[in-house]
């Protein structure tokens, strides 16, 4: 109770030692806050345009579609497999999946085929919401498609422009229509911008003569408290029939790739945090060493050296306290204002572009979650208190009269 | 009858490593201190006053020779016994005052009765009598950095005097105030001498504090050039 008397009088009463380091600390904290909350949002909006724009969380597909993937293998009882699905927590979408040759004046190219239902895929993916010019599918579009950016640049087509697309329907007779582009997407992956081409279920079944079942149906969970894992085993155990897959099952290199990022992210993030840790620790360890006189004096009164290190230590915990206090009131709303207006990065980044197969958006939003709030302030708890360790082992154990003489 | 001896340094030497130069402080200086005295150990700068005086407060350790404090051999205890050894039996006033900045006038001369654990109630009442005592009474609530010199050396004897230690250490006390607050500061370390039976050790080259010794011990590289008794 004395010790911790004196330990707030030294605190409070000090009050220019006392807001340096404060400050310090409640900057450092500030800045691993924010910059928690940004880069787990960027982790977060890759994972997400790598898994919500177009795998889904999780996908099912008739026995062997995967390997081989044949127009006349479907899922039969589609609409079956959705509502038992939807039942057991999952936001569902049918997809047919086709290939053929789409051409617009002399230019043309293998394309990827998708009939969806917009109503239903908007619900499970974000595709809708990744159009960089005209707009995204109506539910009763016949003849309208939305193409990847690149396949535009090949054909050089834009929105309103016209393509033929020819391919064999289910009833082997010979497919060919002509549609009219009603969008093109921003950047989703290596496969999309390159060849995928959108339509609408019921055009895509006008096109390819297959008047029932779907090839694909992509899920999404309700709850993301359930883990993928989890609701993959679960997936499997109502449908032992069906290939249930997850997106990590479904794109390893993608899946591997991300746990990479997320690994250096958080070897920045260290660096981040030691470079702002040494800030609060300077002023730390000022703080103690130009009190090695007064010590002295403390010690030369009976003060002894164990107490000397409790009152060194109690009065860094009141620091970190209200330097971690002042981090969070100004570190949290930070991150949240980051989170709804986020960081622009247009200027260097026309559009969204993908590496390595992941798209990367040009806008950076903070996400604020426990760990991007907790650790940081962990972090400045852990490294003030080890951080002081040396100089208050070295303060307890000086002789006084080397202390009083200090200079 | 003689007063029982409160210090005893026998054949004491102390040795300073500066660099590859060992710097001969103190060398087989022996001394006794009894009960009640008032003296004063002077000397040129380097002389080895202030050694001495860190010898006998327990602040620092002899290379050589033995250094008791009321039959107490310090090189026996430990730290820690070291330590309350300081707080309730030896009484410090620093050059400089040397006051925690950060406390006021009140809880500088409180400190060692709050390491004593001695009760709220009676801190207060032997505080605010020795500071009554010092002339500091109006000024409880000043913090240090609000006194003058001779203020901070007033309240700097009222924390060495309030615990009632066997002997009160004084370095160079008057080296940084004026005339009239050194006088001052002798005269109430005089008459706490005199009324209450406060012993006390001055280091200093100050005329003012040797003219008013009862034991003048002149030092000279560490020896004991001469021990004067005189009576007052």
């Amino acid at each position: 109770m004395q010790l911790l008397h004196l330990a707030l009088k030294n605190v409070l009463r000090s009050r220019h030692r006392t807001w340096v380091t404060i400050a310090a600390m409640a900057f450092a904290g500030c800045i691993m806050i924010f910059y928690a909350s940004l880069l787990q949002g960027w982790l977060r909006s890759m994972e997400r345009n790598a898994v919500d724009m177009e795998t889904g969380e999780l996908q099912i597909h008739a026995p062997g579609f995967r390997q081989d993937p044949d127009l006349y293998n479907v899922i039969v009882d589609a609409k079956g497999v959705i509502k038992r699905a939807s039942a057991a927590g999952f936001i569902c979408a049918g997809r047919l999946l086709g290939s053929g040759l789409a051409a617009a004046d002399e230019n043309s190219t293998g394309v990827s085929i998708m009939g969806i239902d917009p109503g239903a895929d908007d619900l499970v993916t974000r595709l809708h919401a990744h159009v960089q010019a005209g707009r995204w599918l109506s539910r009763k579009e016949n003849n309208g498609v939305v193409i990847g950016s690149k396949l535009a640049t090949i054909l050089a087509v834009r929105p309103g422009s016209e393509l033929v697309l020819v391919s064999q329907a289910a009833d082997g007779s010979m497919a060919n229509d002509l549609y009219t582009v009603r969008g093109v997407l921003q950047s989703v992956s290596r496969e999309v911008d390159r060849g995928g081409l959108f339509m609408t279920a019921a055009a895509f079944r006008a096109f390819f003569v297959l008047p029932a079942g779907v090839h694909e149906i992509v899920l999404r969970r309700a709850l993301r408290s359930e883990s993928l894992t989890a609701a993959t085993g679960r997936l499997r155990a109502l449908f032992p029939n069906l290939e249930v897959k997850n997106w990590r099952q479904l794109q390893p290199t993608l899946a591997r790739l991300l746990d990479l990022s997320n690994v250096s992210l958080v070897i920045l993030l260290l660096i981040t945090y030691a470079a702002v840790g040494m800030l609060t620790l300077n002023a730390m360890l000022m703080g103690v060493f130009e009190r090695i006189p007064e010590f002295g004096v403390m010690k030369a009164l009976g003060f002894s050296g164990s107490r000397l290190f409790g009152l060194i230590v109690l009065e860094t915990v009141i620091q970190v306290a209200i330097g971690a206090a002042l981090a969070l009131v100004t570190g949290v709303p930070l991150a949240l204002y980051f989170s709804v207006h986020p960081l622009d990065f247009s200027f260097l980044l026309r559009g969204s572009s993908t590496i390595a197969g992941i798209a990367f958006e040009p806008r950076w939003y903070c996400e604020v979650t426990g760990h991007s709030v907790l650790l940081p302030v962990l972090f400045l708890f852990g490294a003030a208190l080890t951080a002081i360790l040396y100089p208050a082992v070295k303060a307890a154990m000086i002789r006084p009269v080397a202390a009083i003489h200090h200079r | 009858m003689q007063n029982a001896p409160i210090v005893q340094l026998e054949k004491v030497s102390k040795v300073y490593q500066q660099g590859q130069v060992e710097v001969k402080a103190v060398d087989n200086f022996d001394l006794t201190v009894r009960a009640g005295e008032f003296s004063v150990l002077c000397g040129p700068s380097g002389s080895g006053k202030t050694t001495i005086l860190n010898l006998i407060g327990a602040l620092d350790a002899p290379s050589s020779g033995r250094v008791c404090l009321e039959g107490q051999n310090l090189a026996e205890l430990n730290r820690g016994r070291l330590s309350r050894l300081r707080r309730d039996r030896i009484g410090f006033v620093f050059q400089f005052y040397n006051l925690i900045p950060v406390l006021t006038a009140f809880e500088n001369a409180e400190f060692v009765l709050s390491l004593q654990n001695v009760p709220a109630a009676e801190r207060r009442k032997r505080v605010m009598a020795v500071l009554r005592e010092v002339g500091m009474a109006d000024y409880v609530d000043r913090r240090p950095d609000e006194l003058s010199g001779g203020q901070q050396q007033r309240i700097a004897i009222a924390r060495a005097v309030v615990s009632e230690p066997a002997i009160v250490l004084a370095d160079e006390p008057t080296a940084n105030v004026d005339s009239a607050a050194a006088d001052r500061i002798l005269d109430l370390m005089a008459q706490l001498n005199r009324e209450k039976g406060v012993t006390f050790l001055f280091s200093t080259h100050d005329q003012r504090v040797m003219d008013r010794a009862r034991r003048l011990i002149r030092l000279r590289d560490g020896r004991l050039e001469a021990d004067e008794h005189r009576d007052r």
